[in-house]
């Protein structure tokens, strides 16, 4: 049975969204069949977002006509957009974690028996929903206590809960393991069956090509095309994306690695993270730390810059014992920790770019306590400068630009530190691809100037091209080490899973 | 790859660029345009004496009341504004630092003036370490926190002092010391200005520099605006926050210091309603009660402002429970707006 039989679940005809001074969405016309999948890609700001968000009913002022299962329909306001079949299932967990898994699915719908909520009902009705999305968990339980890819089933359930025939899934993958986007997928492969539309915005390309039925691509507000998903190949996507054709993604430069060991770790262990974990990198050197969520990568990484405490080892700093337990301090011995979220940890939000890239290293443009921004801003603008930060304004706040510049701005932050030791926590996670290409080659240029990388990601095709060795941790521990040489994607997933994955 | 990346992203950024242009604007409106209410509230001031509303606002006295009463007022306001700058909304504890401040005061006065003096800020000290300590450390709410301290503060006066007020001439202070602690309120720099005006000027301009310029201001700014993220840039969010209410501690002594000798008093009562005034100050001054945004000198005319409003309701014979009412629904308002204009711009996290 093909999807046009099933007929065409929605339908954006020529939409527009202005904002002042752009245009957002610019006469997009854009079908889902039902029984689908269809990927949305394109880079940050090329409008998938926006386009997104007039389904759910955000704005109120779009031009153009939009049919669900051929009515015209008005989504003006969110309500609107999910009283005619629109579920949304964003990449932020919208979920009250103190309250239970119940209480959460059925959140303004409590079943009542008497003007006290049933809680039989409840139950049954949950355990329903939860059963949908294939987990058997007590609906009791509260939201906190389950991990975090329950917890974005859980969200899935409760947009299924609603009903919907189209259901728009954004970035669902972003901070699940492997293992669990192939669960999500068995899942998504049933919502297909039982004929629910669906749209699936991701930045991940092999993840398209495994669960979506046809793409679309946007570019600058604009749709590129729509092409089913055999009849294109990974980098003709890319090319739409981008506008251009371009060539290898991760371009390895040979680079010479200095025998100058910089950065000792010795049985380092914090109990109940990880176990005795031990090695070295040189100068010059990057080493990719590779594991599934959960294996202690970051709780390593905190502990190494001073964030977290360690019960025992030590760690060996151009030969010295670093032996201050403060981050201040680590900082300006020249050790460095971009965190992975920039959102609530890296960055903060509504300062401007120049306050947040001075912000660890203010006290160096100061004397008797009182600094001088004017003395930092040299080092920012040539930081704005290298690598392409958009605009190119300092005092633009943070939180309003896009993804991919924010994180240019963090890292920024962390290069105006100076480090030796530079400890990357997924340093492209949710950026597009003229970002990431940026980012990637402000790393290699680092580690060719001597700097230290020490690089944690579950970006494979990064982690592989960047590191010049990949260590790979379960469990808290480090269970193997490859050269560059013997590192494909498959060897090191392989090697996270446990030797030989199963 | 960088210049096709960066076309590729100006969209995004355009849409941006009102909403960062407005917030600027917004900026500027905070921390000016309080100055211009405040002078619309001379006007209407000047307005109801012509029209014969009310009587003596444009006297010297009352002028210098209101001078007086915003002093006052502005001293606490300046220490508060700290812990709201820091992230952790209000020192509700301030009331009874400035009673027992004052009262520590008088009780040492016999001890001769600069050990009052001493003594008091030594004490304010401790209150805002303990309070710091805990809201710090161990990141206790910081309303509840000092909420509880404030009823701590309140029980130790009461039993200690029993319900008794004392005076400055009661401690067996030599005279020129209760003459000095009298000058505390009274005394005219220059034969001109109040020493308790110089005070809280001296008070602006360090605030306002320690904010702006200090190191320490830079750490504040980015602790209040994320936390987490001060946390992560390797500052000692616990000592900053700690710092934040001793400073508030110790200017609430400096106010405490100021009512008691305004009163030639030292009684529990002294400060109670500051705590509430001082935060509708730093609000109305612009500064965010989420943290991370606004100015010294902001507050300074949120807290003549509030003078201002004051006097003219007392004029008008606006009873004390009214004009708590009429501060409170005020204060209900402009965090309100706050709140609504910060989510237009896009930023709801305010």
């Amino acid at each position: 049975m093909s999807e046009q039989e099933m007929g065409i679940a929605l339908d954006m005809k020529g939409v527009s969204k202005r904002f002042p001074g752009t245009i957002a969405v610019d006469d997009v016309s854009f079908q889902v069949y039902a029984g689908e999948v269809h990927a949305l890609v394109g880079e940050n700001g090329a409008g998938k977002s926006t386009l997104m968000k007039i389904l759910a009913g955000s704005f109120n002022d779009y031009t153009g006509e939009i049919f669900i299962n051929k009515k015209k329909v008005q989504l003006h306001t969110p309500f609107e957009a999910r009283r005619n079949g629109i579920g949304m299932v964003y990449q932020e967990l919208s979920l009250a974690r103190p309250i239970s898994i119940a209480e959460n699915l059925l959140a303004g719908r409590l079943p009542t028996k008497r003007g006290f909520v049933d809680r039989k009902a409840l139950y049954a009705e949950s355990k329903h929903l939860l059963a949908m999305v294939g987990l058997d968990i007590d609906p009791w339980m509260p939201v906190e206590d389950i991990s975090q890819h329950e917890a974005q089933l859980v969200e899935i359930a409760r947009v299924l809960g609603a009903q919907p025939c189209i259901l728009v899934m954004d970035e669902p993958t972003s901070a699940l393991s492997n293992e669990e986007v192939e669960r999500l997928f068995g899942l998504i492969r049933n919502l297909k069956k039982a004929g629910i539309a669906i749209v699936y915005i991701s930045h991940h390309l092999p993840e398209i090509f495994k669960i979506a039925d046809r793409v679309t691509v946007m570019r600058d507000g604009k749709k590129v095309a729509t092409k089913g998903i055999s009849d294109v190949s990974h980098t003709e996507i890319v090319q739409m994306m981008v506008g251009r054709s371009i060539k290898e993604f991760y371009n390895r430069e040979e680079r010479q690695i200095s025998p100058e060991i910089r950065f000792k770790v010795s049985s380092l262990t914090r109990y109940g993270f990880f176990n005795r974990i031990s090695f070295e990198v040189k100068k010059g050197e990057i080493l990719g730390i590779c594991g599934l969520s959960g294996a202690g990568r970051s709780e390593l990484a905190r502990a190494l810059v001073g964030l977290d405490h360690t019960d025992e080892g030590t760690i060996e700093l151009d030969g010295q014992q670093v032996k201050s337990h403060s981050m201040a301090s680590r900082v300006e011995q020249g050790i460095a920790y971009l965190t992975e979220d920039r959102k609530t940890e890296g960055l903060a939000f509504r300062l401007p770019v120049d306050d947040n890239i001075m912000s660890p290293i203010i006290h160096r443009y100061s004397k008797f306590s009182v600094y001088s921004k004017r003395k930092g801003m040299p080092a920012v603008n040539s930081l704005i400068n290298e690598l392409a930060i958009y605009p190119p304004d300092p005092t633009r706040v943070v939180g309003n630009l896009s993804g991919g510049n924010q994180q240019k701005v963090l890292l920024a932050k962390w290069l105006a530190s100076s480090p030796k030791v530079l400890i990357l926590d997924e340093p492209t996670r949710g950026v597009d691809i003229g970002a990431k290409t940026t980012i990637h080659k402000t790393i290699g240029n680092l580690a060719k100037d001597g700097t230290s990388i020490i690089l944690i990601s579950s970006d494979l095709p990064e982690l592989v091209s960047l590191s010049d060795r990949v260590m790979v941790m379960v469990n808290g521990k480090f269970t193997r080490e490859m050269k560059y040489e013997e590192c494909t994607e498959e060897s090191v997933l392989l090697a996270a899973n446990g030797e030989g994955g199963k | 790859m960088k210049a096709a990346a960066t076309t590729m992203e100006e969209k995004s950024n355009e849409q941006d660029l009102r909403s960062t242009q407005v917030s600027r604007f917004g900026k500027l409106v905070n921390a000016v345009g309080i100055y211009g209410i405040a002078l619309l509230f001379i006007v209407l001031g000047i307005v109801l004496e012509v029209t014969g509303v009310i009587h003596g606002f444009m006297t010297i006295q009352n002028m210098m009341n209101i001078v007086d009463a915003v002093a006052i007022l502005g001293m606490v306001a300046v220490g508060m504004a700290f812990v709201t700058y820091s992230g952790s909304f209000s020192d509700m504890s301030v009331p009874t630092t400035m009673a027992l401040t004052g009262i520590i005061a008088i009780q040492m006065l016999q001890y001769g003036f600069w050990v009052a003096i001493t003594s008091a800020l030594g004490v304010g000290l401790i209150i805002g370490l303990i309070n710091g300590l805990a809201i710090g450390k161990l990141r206790v709410n910081s309303m509840i926190w000092t909420l509880a301290m404030n009823y701590v503060t309140m029980g130790i006066i009461r039993l200690v002092w029993v319900n008794k007020q004392i005076y400055p001439d009661m401690t067996g202070a030599s005279e020129q010391s209760i003459k000095m602690f009298d000058d505390i309120f009274r005394y005219k720099v220059f034969n001109a200005i109040s020493l308790p005006v110089v005070v809280l000027a001296l008070m602006v301009i360090a605030g306002q520099f320690i904010m702006s310029r200090t190191v320490f201001g830079a750490h504040l700014k980015l602790t209040g605006s994320s936390r987490r993220t001060a946390k992560f840039s390797g500052i000692n969010v616990e000592r900053i926050v700690t710092v934040a209410f001793v400073i508030s501690a110790v200017a609430a002594t400096i106010g405490g210091l100021t009512i008691t000798s305004l009163g030639r008093v030292g009684a529990w009562y002294n400060g109670s309603g500051y705590d509430f005034k001082a935060v509708t100050a730093v609000v109305i001054g612009g500064m965010a009660l989420s943290g991370g945004r606004g100015s010294i000198v902001g507050v300074l005319g949120g807290a003549l402002v509030m003078g201002l409003m004051s006097n003219i309701m007392t004029l008008l014979g606006i009873g004390t429970f009214s004009q708590d009412m009429i501060r409170g629904a005020i204060f209900i308002i402009v965090v309100g707006i706050n709140a609504k204009s910060l989510r237009s711009l896009g930023r709801d996290d305010a």
